[in-house]
């Protein structure tokens, strides 16, 4: 009987208030006139909302971009703290991704290469075999796996590092005694990310083409001396291949540091590992993939 | 080290904290700080005292007034010229300021790495110096979450006084401290300022600094109407 009471009590209070506060009567007779406006404006908002949010990481990417490169050029900006950290970084993705990305292009080499190799021996183009690969191994799967490489082995890490650093407040103070992060963290990792993502590349795709070759060769598809396999692939590369490979590497070594830095360094109070890494390897892998569709779409 | 004379070293002038960046009173912060002088600021709070010591950094945007120093006021400077000047800043900070990824000795001259061209052998040396006198055995080397609390006070004060900074923001390492550091950090704070550095004291009570009491020039207190001055009776 008691809850009967209480609860007819609270259901009749809102009216009750309403009638007696008109500027709540007013509020509550708009909001029932106006309700699918109301509606409509919410969801606008929402979708607003989610733009910016979305739209707000490329912006930040976009303008760091570009404060790196020029920074870069900048005397001032290679302070032996920025130095060390470049040289330390380079050393650890270099050293420490050499097995790995090796193996990658070896495990590529054996099941792209030598089936790319086999099939045009049976069809009889094995003479479009360099073209081929270039185009298949080099320029297409070669960046997107040394840019999932890079991400994982040291993108994660320096999410995790700068993102720690974030959250913990030692950002701040190195502000505080005039250190910008930006100049000695940001700046020297992407860079380094940018020479090893070059080199790791190259490393990559030789490994994958002299195991195609190594594999084709035991199976019997071919039976060229390997410079001349390589002088097939060599020749078989157009005059903006040797611009574009080396770049689509340089550019996925970039974009992945620079987006693994910014992730962590963008971290708030409220995130935390679990957020953190999630975010950075879902970004790492969009800005891989985005710049691999991009350097391929034939504009 | 130049000696700063042409006037207050570190100004307040009519400074209001932005309350939404820094929590502290949004009222108007005066005070001088001139070379050579000692102040006490008494906070209850420590993130209040931090966020002072951001104020006097110009690390804390404001809604009115100005912080100068060294005759320059924070507000028009830009990016590299304000991380020159806070080059010129000693801190300890109760803030987290050991990253895990670095070095205990690299992260003590990481600041005069960065802003100096001075021999790293000279800093090694210094902060080895500066190290002994703080009660340390050497210069540490250790990962910091491998040092023990109170060898962390002791290297948070061998990084401020080395390079011999123009203005020491000290956040009170003394308070809980182990207490054989008093003496190295006062008569630290004494060389300081007779070489014409500036010195801010944060102290959560005022029975920290009475040993020291001869030796300060002012003392205020950070309540919510802002910087009140102390009499000293």
């Amino acid at each position: 009987m008691s809850e009967e009471n209480s609860q007819s009590t609270q259901s009749s209070a809102p009216p009750t208030d309403t009638t007696r506060d008109p500027v709540l009567a007013g509020q509550a007779e708009g909001g029932r006139v106006f309700a699918p406006i109301q509606w409509a404006f919410g969801k606008v908002g929402w979708i607003g909302r989610l733009t910016r949010r979305q739209a707000r990481f490329l912006l930040i990417m976009l303008g760091a971009s570009w404060g790196v490169i020029f920074e870069s050029f900048r005397a001032h900006s290679w302070r032996r703290t920025v130095r060390y950290e470049f040289i330390s970084t380079m050393n650890s993705i270099i050293r420490g991704g050499l097995v790995a990305t090796m193996f990658a292009g070896v495990l590529t080499g054996v099941a792209a290469v030598s089936q790319v190799i086999y099939w045009l021996g049976l069809t009889g183009l094995a003479t479009m075999t360099g073209s081929i690969l270039i185009n298949i191994v080099v320029r297409e799967i070669a960046p997107i796996l040394v840019g999932v490489l890079l991400l994982g082995r040291n993108g994660m890490l320096s999410t995790t590092e700068l993102g720690l650093l974030s959250i913990g407040g030692e950002i701040r103070s190195m502000q505080a005694v005039g250190i910008d992060p930006f100049l000695l963290l940001v700046l020297p990792r992407t860079l380094a990310f940018t020479v090893a993502g070059f080199t790791l590349g190259i490393l990559f795709s030789f490994a994958s083409l002299v195991t195609g070759y190594v594999m084709s060769r035991m199976s019997g598809v071919i039976n060229n001396p390997v410079w001349v396999f390589l002088d097939d692939v060599a020749t078989a590369m157009s005059g903006t291949d040797y611009i574009i490979i080396p770049l689509k590497f340089i550019t996925v070594g970039f974009v992945v540091g620079l987006g693994g830095c910014l992730t962590g360094l963008t971290a708030t109070n409220e995130d935390s590992l679990r957020t953190l890494l999630p975010r950075g390897f879902s970004r790492g892998m969009l800005i891989v993939m985005v710049v691999s569709v991009l350097f391929s779409l034939d504009l | 080290m130049d000696v700063y004379a042409s006037g207050p070293l570190l100004e307040l002038n009519k400074a209001i904290p932005s309350f939404d960046e820094s929590g502290l009173p949004p009222v108007p912060f005066s005070m001088k700080l001139m070379p050579g002088e000692c102040m006490v600021v008494e906070a209850r709070d420590i993130g209040h005292s931090t966020m002072f010591a951001d104020l006097c950094s110009g690390l804390v945007p404001l809604d009115g007034g100005a912080v100068r120093f060294m005759g320059l006021d924070w507000a028009d400077l830009g990016d590299r010229e304000l991380n020159a000047l806070r080059g010129r800043i000693g801190r300890v900070t109760h803030r987290a300021s050991w990253p895990e990824f670095v070095p205990i000795h690299l992260a003590i001259v990481l600041q005069q790495l960065h802003h100096t061209t001075r021999q790293i052998d000279d800093l090694v040396q210094d902060a080895a110096n500066l190290a002994e006198r703080f009660g340390l055995p050497g210069l540490p080397t250790e990962s910091p979450s491998f040092l023990p609390e109170d060898d962390l006070l002791r290297a948070s004060c061998v990084r401020a006084f080395l390079g011999q900074p123009h203005l020491l923001l000290l956040e009170d390492p003394v308070e809980g401290g182990p207490a054989e550091l008093s003496n190295s950090f006062l008569a630290a704070i004494t060389e300081a300022r007779d070489r014409g550095a500036g010195v801010i004291w944060l102290v959560r009570n005022n029975a920290v600094w009475q040993e020291y009491r001869q030796g300060i020039t002012a003392t205020w207190r950070l309540a919510d109407d802002g910087l009140v001055a102390v009499r000293m009776g």
